[in-house]
C-alpha cells in the first residue's frame, strides 16, 4: 500500500467514525426524548415513571369537565377504561365533551397532570391517532 | 361549459408538456435550432393553456360557481374577493393546482429570459416539463378540482375555514409554493448536466440566480407561516416541530447547504459532486413535504383531510425522480469529481464544514419525522417527538456552526490561512461577546448554559462582522454585503431565539368584570365584555386596559368569535407590540362563578426572530439583483 492510499483509507476510517459516533448520539437522544401515546386501556396495564412525558388520546368523558380557577379537569376515556387530567390554562376552542382530545403529560397517581392540551383542528379533519380511538 | 374549458386546457397542457419532454429528451438531433426553438415555443403553449385554465379557476371561484364541488366545499356568497381568491389553495385540490401553476411559471420565465447554453436550457425544459406532466396526472387523476356536482349546484358554499380567512394566510401558501417548487431548476440543471456528461458545461452559473430566488421565498414563506401561526392560533410561540414545518424546514437547510457549496462549485470547480448531490435532495426533500402534507400518513394540524390512494401516486412519482437521479448521478460521478484538494482553512473548508452541519440538521430532522413510523411499524407503540429532542440537537449544532462560521470570516478562497486568537478582530470580538455573555449572566441572573452558549455564539457572529464593517468604511477593506447581512442576520436569530427562551413567560389567570389582576411588571383591569353579532360571526370581545410599570397605559381586546357556517370557534389574541416584547392575551371560558380564564404571555424579541429571518431574505434578493449574478 503506497502512502496516498494509507492517507485515504485513514480519511474513510475517520469519516465513518465521526458519522457513526454523530448517529449515535442522535438516535440516543431520540430514545430519551420521545412520548409514548397511550389510550386510557393501554395506560391501565402499564407502570410509567413520574418523570416520563406521555400523551394521553382518548374522548372526553360527557359530564366531566370542572373548572376551578384557572385550572380544568376532565376524564379521558375510549368507553372500556378511562383516566383523570388535570391542567392549568386555557384549552383549545376545539376542546369539547364528547370529542376527541390529545394531551401530553405526566402520569402521576393514576392522575394525568397535563401540559399540553391538544383538540382536533377542525370538525372534518380528525388525526388519525384518534380516528383509532373513535373507531373502537 | 366554463367548468369544462377549463378542465380541457388543463388537460391540453398536460399533453403539450409531455410533447415537450419527449422531444427534449428523446430526440438525439437537439442542436439543431430548428429543435431548441419549438421546445421553448411548445413550451410556452403548454403554460398558456395552463395559467388560463387557472384563470377561469378563478373565475368560477369569485363568482361563485357551486357546481365545481371544491369550491362549494371552501367558499361562500359572504366571503369578500380576496377571500373568495385564496379558498383556491385552502385545501388540497385547489393547492395542488396552485401548486403545479407555480412549477410551470417557474419553468416559463426560466424559459423565456435564459438566452445561452441552448443544450442545457431544452433538457432543462425537457425535465420541468416530464415533473410538470407527473404533477397534473396526479391531479387530474386523484384529486380533480374541476369535479362538479350535477344536476344542482348548492345554493352556497361551505364557507372557508375562519382561521384561514387572514391576509398572511391568504400570501403565506403561495410564497412557500414558489420556494419549494423553484428548486425545480436547479434540479433540471443539474440532471441535464449529467445527460449531457460534458465537464466543461457551467451549470453551476445558470442555476445560481435561481436557486437564491427559490431559497428568499422558502424563507420568507416559512417566516410568514411561523408568524401567522403566532397570532392566529392563539399558542403564542414562533415554532412548534410539528411535522409540518419539519418538512418545510428540510428543503430550507438543504438550500442553504446548495447555495453555499453552489458558491464553491462556480468559484473553484470544486465540490461539483457534492453540489448536484444537494440539487436533488433539495428538490426530492420539497416533494417530500408534499407527500408527508398530502398523504395523511402523519397528524398534524397542517394536514389536509385525505386518502391514501394519493400518497402511494405521490410517493411512487417521488421514488421515480429520486431513483432516475440518482443512477444518473452514480454513472457520471466520476468524470466530475475535481482533482484539486482543498487547502486547510480556505474558504471552501469551512463551507464543507457548512454542508456537513446542514446535513447532520436534515438527517436529525428527517430522523424525527419518520421515527414515529417506523417505530410504530416496528413495536406496535404510538409515539411522537416534539421540541427537546429538536433543541437537544439543534443548540449544540447551530452553536458549533456558529464558531466556525465566526473564524471562516477570516478565511481565503482556495489559500490557507492561519489562525490566532490575538488577531485583532478575532481577539476583540471574543472579548467583546464573552463580557456581554458575562453581562447577560448576572443582570438576568440565569445559570441556563445552553442558552448563554447561544447569545455567546451569536454575539460572537454579530461583533465579527460589525468589526468587518467598520474596515469598510474607515479604511475601503472589501466585504461582501450578502454574506454581511445574511450572516449577521442569523446572529441576530440565534440572539433572539436565546432570549425570547430565556425570558418569556405565561400564566393562565381568572379575573372578574372590573378587577384587576397583577402579572409580572403588568396591572391588569379587565374592563368590559361585549356581545356583539357580525356578518358571518358571533364575538365576545373583552375589554382589559393594561399599565406596565413605566406606567404606559394600553388596551387589549381578545375576542372569541363563533362562525355561523361551520359552528366553528376561534380564538382572536390581542398583541401590544413593542420593540423587545409583546404582551400577548388570549380569552378562554367563563367559570360557573363568573370570572374569565385569560392567558397572557409576555414574549421577548420575537418580533426579531422574523425580522432576522426576512432579512436574510432580503440578502439574497439583494444578490439576485446585484453586478455580481448579472452574468
Amino acid at each position: 500500500m503506497n502512502s496516498t492510499r494509507k492517507r485515504r483509507l485513514f480519511n474513510i476510517c475517520i469519516v465513518i467514525l465521526f458519522s457513526m459516533s454523530g448517529a449515535g448520539l442522535i438516535l440516543y437522544s431520540l430514545n430519551s426524548n420521545l412520548d409514548y401515546f397511550f389510550t386510557p386501556t393501554e395506560l391501565k396495564n402499564k407502570t410509567i415513571s413520574v418523570d416520563k412525558r406521555i400523551k394521553v388520546g382518548g374522548m372526553v368523558l360527557k359530564g366531566s369537565v370542572e373548572r376551578i380557577s384557572s385550572k380544568v379537569s376532565f376524564t379521558i376515556t375510549d368507553y372500556k377504561n378511562s383516566v383523570n387530567v388535570e391542567y392549568e390554562g386555557i384549552v383549545p376552542d376545539l376542546f369539547k365533551e364528547e370529542s376527541g382530545v390529545v394531551v401530553l403529560g405526566y402520569l402521576k397517581n393514576q392522575m394525568v397532570f397535563a401540559e399540553e392540551v391538544l383538540a382536533k383542528h377542525d370538525e372534518n379533519y380528525m388525526p388519525p391517532s384518534l380516528k383509532i380511538v373513535n373507531d373502537n | 361549459m366554463i367548468i369544462e374549458i377549463s378542465h380541457f386546457l388543463s388537460v391540453l397542457a398536460a399533453g403539450l408538456f409531455f410533447l415537450v419532454g419527449y422531444f427534449a429528451l428523446f430526440t438525439s438531433s437537439l442542436n439543431t435550432a430548428y429543435l431548441s426553438n419549438l421546445i421553448s415555443r411548445t413550451y410556452s403553449h403548454g403554460f398558456l393553456f395552463l395559467i388560463c385554465s387557472f384563470i377561469i379557476y378563478v373565475w368560477l371561484a369569485i363568482t361563485d360557481n357551486f357546481s365545481v364541488q371544491y369550491i362549494a366545499n371552501h367558499s361562500n356568497t359572504a366571503l369578500p374577493t380576496f377571500y373568495k381568491i385564496s379558498s383556491i389553495w385552502s385545501a388540497h385540490e385547489g393547492s395542488m393546482f396552485l401548486w403545479i401553476v407555480f412549477l410551470s411559471l417557474w419553468g416559463f420565465i426560466f424559459n423565456v429570459t435564459v438566452k445561452n447554453e441552448e443544450i442545457l436550457k431544452a433538457k432543462s425544459i425537457g425535465i420541468i416539463s416530464f415533473v410538470i406532466v407527473g404533477f397534473l396526472l396526479f391531479l387530474l387523476a386523484t384529486s380533480n378540482p374541476f369535479a362538479t356536482i350535477l344536476p344542482i349546484a348548492p345554493l352556497n358554499g361551505a364557507d372557508i375555514n375562519p382561521v384561514l380567512q387572514d391576509p398572511a394566510l391568504a400570501i403565506h401558501p403561495p410564497t412557500l409554493y414558489l420556494g419549494y417548487v423553484g428548486f425545480v431548476i436547479p434540479f433540471a440543471c443539474a440532471i441535464s448536466f449529467l445527460l449531457e456528461g460534458k465537464t466543461s458545461i457551467k451549470w453551476e452559473v445558470l442555476a445560481r440566480k435561481w436557486s437564491i430566488a427559490a431559497w428568499v421565498f422558502l424563507t420568507v414563506g416559512i417566516t410568514l407561516g411561523s408568524w401567522w401561526a403566532y397570532y392566529e392560533l392563539g399558542w403564542g410561540g414562533y415554532w412548534f416541530w410539528d411535522p409540518v414545518e419539519n418538512v418545510a424546514l428540510m428543503p430550507w437547510l438543504a438550500a442553504t447547504a446548495f447555495v453555499h457549496s453552489l458558491s464553491v462549485s462556480i468559484k473553484s470547480s470544486q465540490l461539483r459532486v457534492w453540489t448536484i448531490l444537494l440539487s436533488i435532495l433539495v428538490f426530492s426533500l420539497s416533494l417530500f413535504g408534499a407527500f408527508i402534507v398530502r398523504s395523511g400518513i402523519i397528524d398534524s394540524v397542517h394536514s389536509f383531510a385525505n386518502d391514501p390512494e394519493r400518497g402511494l401516486y405521490l410517493l411512487a412519482f417521488i421514488g421515480i425522480i429520486i431513483f432516475i437521479s440518482i443512477s444518473l448521478f452514480v454513472l457520471r460521478i466520476s468524470s466530475i469529481q475535481s482533482k484539486l484538494t482543498i487547502k486547510k482553512f480556505s474558504k471552501q473548508s469551512f463551507i464543507s464544514l457548512n454542508n456537513i452541519i446542514f446535513g447532520a440538521l436534515i438527517f436529525s430532522v428527517m430522523l424525527g419525522v419518520t421515527y414515529p413510523l417506523i417505530y410504530e411499524y416496528l413495536f406496535d407503540q404510538k409515539i411522537s417527538i416534539g421540541a427537546p429532542f429538536y433543541n437537544a440537537i439543534f443548540i449544540p449544532i447551530v452553536i458549533l456552526a456558529s464558531f466556525f462560521l465566526f473564524f471562516s470570516v477570516d478565511s481565503k478562497w482556495s489559500r490557507n490561512s492561519s489562525f490566532s486568537f490575538l488577531k485583532k478582530p478575532i481577539f476583540l470580538s471574543l472579548i467583546l461577546s464573552i463580557t456581554s455573555t458575562l453581562f447577560v449572566m448576572i443582570f438576568f441572573s440565569t445559570k441556563n448554559i445552553p442558552i448563554l452558549l447561544s447569545v455567546f455564539a451569536g454575539l460572537l457572529i454579530i461583533y465579527r462582522y460589525i468589526y468587518e464593517i467598520i474596515n469598510y468604511f474607515l479604511y475601503k477593506k472589501f466585504i461582501n454585503p450578502f454574506s454581511v447581512i445574511a450572516h449577521m442576520s442569523l446572529g441576530l436569530l440565534i440572539v433572539s431565539i436565546s432570549f425570547n427562551s430565556l425570558l418569556s413567560s405565561e400564566r393562565a389567570i381568572n379575573i372578574y368584570i372590573n378587577e384587576y389582576e397583577e402579572y409580572k411588571d403588568l396591572k391588569i383591569l379587565f374592563q368590559d365584555l361585549g356581545v356583539e353579532e357580525k356578518s358571518n360571526y358571533d364575538s365576545i370581545k373583552a375589554k382589559f386596559l393594561v399599565e406596565d410599570i413605566k406606567g404606559n397605559k394600553f388596551n387589549l381586546n381578545p375576542e372569541k368569535r363563533k362562525y355561523f357556517t361551520r359552528g366553528q370557534i376561534t380564538t382572536e389574541t390581542a398583541i401590544h407590540v413593542t420593540p423587545l416584547r409583546d404582551i400577548y392575551m388570549t380569552i378562554g371560558d367563563q367559570l360557573d362563578d363568573g370570572s374569565w380564564i385569560v392567558n397572557i404571555q409576555i414574549n421577548y424579541l420575537i418580533r426579531w426572530i422574523w425580522i432576522s429571518a426576512l432579512l436574510m431574505g432580503l440578502a439574497g434578493i439583494m444578490l439576485i439583483f446585484s453586478k455580481k449574478l448579472r452574468a
